[in-house]
């Protein structure tokens, strides 16, 4: 790159430092946290930044209690997601992220460099977090010079690569309550290993025998399902039946719809989405069984 | 033979000698063609169309031009003085085929999206790509067609106004009556098969440095290419500059697979803006522009006649192949092979195969490892399968029946290949056994009662290598340089070229075997048209059958120089050169190989006195088998071995989402004498792997509008390693009673018994449906639609 074409660099110490630098930005402005996506994106010219943000130097990881809820700093990269999962129990929400964690593929480089919060950001449909965190029902907090506010999954994801965050806003932090989850299932369906996932569903078994389950992949952002107990099994086809129902309901809710894209129609997603969301349900059903039976 | 995939012995002829540059490779220390930066080095960025059928109105190239770091910007109207159109690398015409002039920059129209149509010379590269990016061109937009039967309709968009209709060429295959042969068959089955458009994928893109030298006026063109010889005769044709005035070097290649073969226009092109900025200029493939170049792509619709006990009587085929737009590289005559490799292994003298390759809006063919050969097994393979069905016989039994027996070779096939050798029922039992093809079967039936879904799937593959196209620079040769210095050193200057593969290691035990020096002392030069003898470089499985075969002959004849002076020197009639010495047979002593070098280069008048004092030769080699005189039915025989192998696969599909996972995987392969094992073992697995892809999951997907979507390997979906089992590998050896070493081509097979044996094994999966498979990829929507349409059929 030539000298004029450079874009404005910093990477601020702290939080505030990220906040100061925001200050005023626009869409010009891109944030880096690991890089694996926007890194490659500037190298192919398909992003071109006016400034750059490094998050790298500003903390924002660790993950900590707070509340009745655990609280993950958005630069917390995935094998960290993988090796904070032990000890806890299989309702726990870092059990969810840290499986999903475990499927991400690119080895160690993209473990070790892919970050929560920058996963979150960059809200690709066709990826694990966005659909985690609204199975989740996490909360995104938001920094800027005019404060913090957070954000619902739900909310936070717009569409494709779009969220409600602000260009000088910066995701710190990732609220993720203690919910009455007993077990988390959750499954992410791809084409080939080498595929972006084509339908994701996380699933949790709740305290009072109902079930928490959402979609991702499947639409341009993620969807949170109405899904009952299935009193005769997964397979039941009447239950997948009401499964297919509340899809297409969650999306039209949100005004979205099956992807249609290079990989898989959309006859094809709305297809497999009962499938998977049955997948997903029947690992969580396992999961609380077996705890079922260790309690027992 | 004893040979194995992990006896690394001294490095002679038949052992795992490692790779030689493997270290080099594993440390990142090889020099690619990115890595060669000469001082002043401009680059190159090509700008392409994006219409699949237009006539060009205007190129603007003023905002490109005036960006600052642009240093010109060429369009296809000045090219066209300059450059003559590509020679093809097999002429059309020569095939009885249509042609079309390809030039560098297209001047007038356009047939494809992606189509070059300028180029612009930066500072950098991505200075060169923001330029090219600026370049605006105004089309008149004409329809297109990007379905090959489509563009057969009389009405159908012409890819090339001036020809009558949309086929590059029609032709028929095969001798007997296969019609009356059906008539009298107890049972005929159709079927209908389509593969999908495919792509090479190598880890390194095409790449070229070209630097034309002003004082000297010649032209040093550097390039990740597998044809440099081609390539210099090529740049001569088109640029008017004389061969002797041009090199062209290869450098480390990473991966080829037929992609860089020569032909393609920014060869050219690159050449030409050196000529133009006075300074090298390179230009390195986006790999968006790498997945441009497509393979495979084929419709056939056969029908194969048996009797009762599964004995095969007829086939009838008729294949529609999708060229995409016309292209001087070799792609666009793979289907022909498609057509002769039919029908395989098997015993049917009553065939008739009906090809039409056809023009469509989409990118060109490259030639792929396969080379249409592998469009043939999925064909065979479905047919033999859908007759075992249909007379309720297990497929490994109605293929026992079929094959052409070991001692009937050499066998002449109904299209005329003449295969010199193979016991494909060897083939048969060792995969079947190294799969456990019974212990799988008795699973495949305790899981269907628990609704899982086993399936098994064979398939033979019969691989024609290193062939000789009459006419064109398709050898069936090719010329080695053996040489030692005063210290014993070899060098061995080949003209065949190494895609990344390993042969340079092979020509180097050989040498070494032959000459009886160890193989440290060998050095093997390729790629370097100013240093290696003329040659063809590499494909069609040739290296080792040809450069091996011309690297012995040479060796053999520095031996007997090395032996006659040796003897003399140790005053005995004869000896022999072993280990790096001469000897005596007798056992009266020996003399080490350098002091005999130096004795025949420096006492040529003295010990070596009327021995001429060299110690080089240039030899080539011919293989036997090869016959381009046409027999009584007009077939020629352009291939020398046939390479064989048969896959087992047995596969576990999930009939609620598609998605076929490959349980176990077997190859039996014979390859005749192996010159290094572990070489020929990692050959056959990526060609299994490559099969394996295309078989389900690798697919060029186009808009509407022609343009390539799946262009990442995000959206191209090559196998990695969790998709594919570890492959259980049995090799067995029937030497070709037609080359140097009894050893025949490696390298192809793999890819397409690999596509058929899963077509097969996931049809065998889905019985119970009563699916079809009549297509590869058998992607998870693909499989969904098959078990969907197989429902609807049973209940309307």
């Amino acid at each position: 790159m030539t000298g004029e074409d450079t874009p404005r660099y910093t990477a601020p110490a702290d939080l505030d430092g990220v906040v100061a630098a925001l200050e005023g930005a626009d869409e010009g402005t891109v944030l880096v946290g690991g890089g694996t996506m926007v890194v490659p994106a500037m190298t192919h010219g398909h992003v071109v930044p006016s400034a750059l943000v490094d998050l790298g130097r500003a903390g924002l990881t660790g993950i900590r209690e707070e509340d009745g809820a655990t609280v993950v700093g958005a630069m917390t990269d995935y094998a960290s997601l993988l090796a904070a999962d032990t000890d806890r129990g299989p309702g726990h929400p870092l059990r969810l992220l840290a499986r999903a964690a475990a499927g991400i593929t690119g080895g160690p480089q993209i473990r070790n460099r892919g970050t929560l919060g920058g996963s979150a950001s960059y809200a690709n449909p066709a990826s694990d977090v966005p659909g985690c965190l609204v199975a989740l029902g996490a909360r995104l907090r938001l920094a800027s010079a005019r404060g913090v506010r957070e954000v619902p999954a739900q909310e936070f994801f717009l569409g494709a690569f779009r969220t409600a965050r602000r260009p000088d806003e910066v995701l710190a932090e990732l609220v993720l309550p203690h919910g009455d989850a007993l077990a988390w299932g959750y499954v992410k369906f791809k084409l080939a290993e080498s595929s972006w996932p084509v339908v994701t569903s996380a699933a949790a078994v709740l305290a009072g025998g109902g079930l928490r389950v959402a979609l991702g992949a499947a639409a341009d952002r993620p969807v949170a399902l109405d899904v009952p107990a299935p009193h005769r099994g997964t397979a039941d086809p009447a239950w997948r039946a009401l499964v297919a129902d509340g899809a297409a309901r969650a999306l039209a809710d949100r005004g979205a719809a099956f992807v249609d894209d290079v990989l898989a129609d959309a006859h094809y997603r709305a297809a497999v989405t009962p499938v998977i969301v049955a997948r997903a349900v029947e690992g969580a059903l396992r999961g609380a069984d077996r705890q079922e039976r260790g309690r027992a | 033979m004893s040979a194995t995939a992990t006896d690394r012995g001294t490095g002679r002829i038949g052992q795992a000698a490692r790779k030689r540059d493997g270290a080099l490779l594993l440390t990142g220390g090889a020099r690619y063609i990115d890595d060669v930066r000469p001082p002043g080095t401009l680059y190159a960025a090509v700008v392409r169309s994006t219409v699949a059928n237009a006539r060009i109105r205007r190129v603007h190239a003023g905002e490109a031009e005036a960006l600052p770091g642009t240093v010109l910007v060429l369009t296809g109207e000045r090219a066209r003085d300059l450059a003559a159109p590509t020679p093809y690398f097999i002429d059309p015409l020569v095939r009885g085929a249509r042609r079309v002039d390809i030039r560098c920059l297209e001047p007038d129209r356009v047939v494809f999206v992606g189509q070059p149509v300028a180029a612009v010379v930066a500072d950098t590269r991505e200075g060169a790509q923001r330029a090219a990016r600026l370049v605006r061109v105004d089309y008149d937009v004409l329809p297109h067609v990007l379905d090959a039967e489509r563009a057969l309709e009389p009405d159908a968009p012409r890819v090339y106004a001036e020809w009558p209709d949309n086929v590059v060429l029609s032709k028929s295959y095969g001798t007997g009556d296969p019609d009356g042969a059906l008539e009298s068959a107890d049972v005929v089955v159709e079927g209908t098969f389509r593969s999908g458009r495919t792509t090479t994928a190598p880890i390194e893109p095409r790449g070229f440095l070209a630097h034309w030298d002003e004082h000297a006026q010649t032209l040093t063109m550097h390039g990740s290419c597998q044809n440099p010889h081609q390539l210099r005769w090529m740049l001569s044709a088109t640029l008017g500059i004389p061969e002797n005035r041009i090199r062209v070097v290869t450098e480390k290649v990473g991966g080829s697979f037929g992609l860089k073969m020569q032909g393609q226009p920014e060869e050219t092109l690159v050449a030409l803006l050196s000529m133009l900025a006075g300074a090298p200029v390179k230009w390195i493939e986006d790999r968006r522009e790498s997945f441009l170049a497509g393979s495979r792509q084929q419709v056939h619709r056969f029908t194969v006649g048996a009797r009762s006990d599964g004995r095969i009587v007829a086939l009838v085929d008729r294949i529609v192949a999708d060229a995409g737009a016309m292209t001087a590289q070799a792609g666009w005559a793979m289907p022909n092979m498609s057509a002769t490799t039919l029908p395989s292994g098997y015993r049917v003298p009553d065939c008739r195969i009906d090809l039409s390759i056809v023009a469509t809006n989409k990118p060109p063919l490259s030639a792929a490892r396969g080379f249409g050969k592998d469009s043939a097994h999925l064909v065979m393979e479905r047919a033999v399968d859908l007759v075992a069905r249909r007379l309720g016989l297990d497929p490994a039994v109605v293929r026992e029946r079929n094959f052409i027996r070991s001692d009937e070779f050499p066998y002449r096939t109904s299209t005329g290949l003449n295969i010199d050798s193979g016991d494909f029922h060897g083939l048969l039992d060792k995969a079947t056994t190294s799969l456990g093809y019974r212990r799988w079967r008795e699973r495949q039936r305790e899981a269907r009662a628990s609704g899982e879904h086993i399936g098994l799937g064979l398939a033979l593959e019969l691989t024609p290598e290193s062939s000789d196209s009459p006419g064109s620079f398709v050898s069936g040769f090719d010329t080695t340089t053996v040489r030692m210095s005063v210290t014993g050193s070899v060098t061995v200057l080949t003209g065949v070229t190494s895609p990344g593969g390993g042969n340079d290691t092979g020509i180097a035990q050989i040498v070494a075997t032959e000459l009886g020096v160890p193989l440290e002392w060998v050095r093997v030069v390729q790629g370097d048209t100013d240093r290696c003898p003329n040659g063809f470089g590499n494909f069609s499985g040739r290296s080792m059958v040809v450069g091996g075969g011309s690297a012995a002959l040479a060796a053999r004849d520095v031996r007997r120089t090395l032996a006659l002076v040796g003897a003399r020197m140790l005053g005995v009639p004869d000896a022999e050169v072993r280990d790096g010495a001469v000897v005596d047979p007798a056992g009266a002593g020996a003399v080490p190989v350098p002091e005999v070098a130096l004795a025949v280069l420096t006492r040529s008048f003295d010990v070596a006195s009327g021995v001429e004092p060299i110690l080089e030769s240039t030899r080539a080699y011919k293989p036997g088998n090869i016959d381009h005189r046409p027999d009584a039915h007009g077939r020629i025989q352009p291939y020398p071995t046939y390479s064989s192998c048969v896959h087992a696969a047995a596969v576990r599909v999930d009939a609620e989402t598609g998605r076929v996972e490959i349980a176990d995987y077997a190859m039996a392969h014979d390859c005749g004498t192996m010159i290094n094992p572990a070489l020929v073992e990692g050959q056959a697995w990526g060609a299994v792997v490559m099969g394996l892809g295309a078989a389900l999951s690798e697919q060029l997907v186009f808009g509407e509008d022609g343009a390539t979507l799946s262009d990442r390997f995000k959206s191209y979906l090559m196998p990695r390693a969790a998709d594919v089992p570890e492959i259980r590998m049995e090799h067995q050896v029937t030497p070709s009673p037609y080359t140097m070493h009894g050893n025949k081509g490696a390298g192809e097979a793999g890819v397409g018994g690999a596509q058929a044996a899963i077509a097969n094994a996931v049809e065998d999966a889905l019985s119970p449906f009563g699916v079809v498979v009549d297509r590869v990829p058998l992607t998870p929507p693909a499989v969904l639609e098959l078990i969907r349409r197989a429902a609807q059929e049973v209940a309307p």
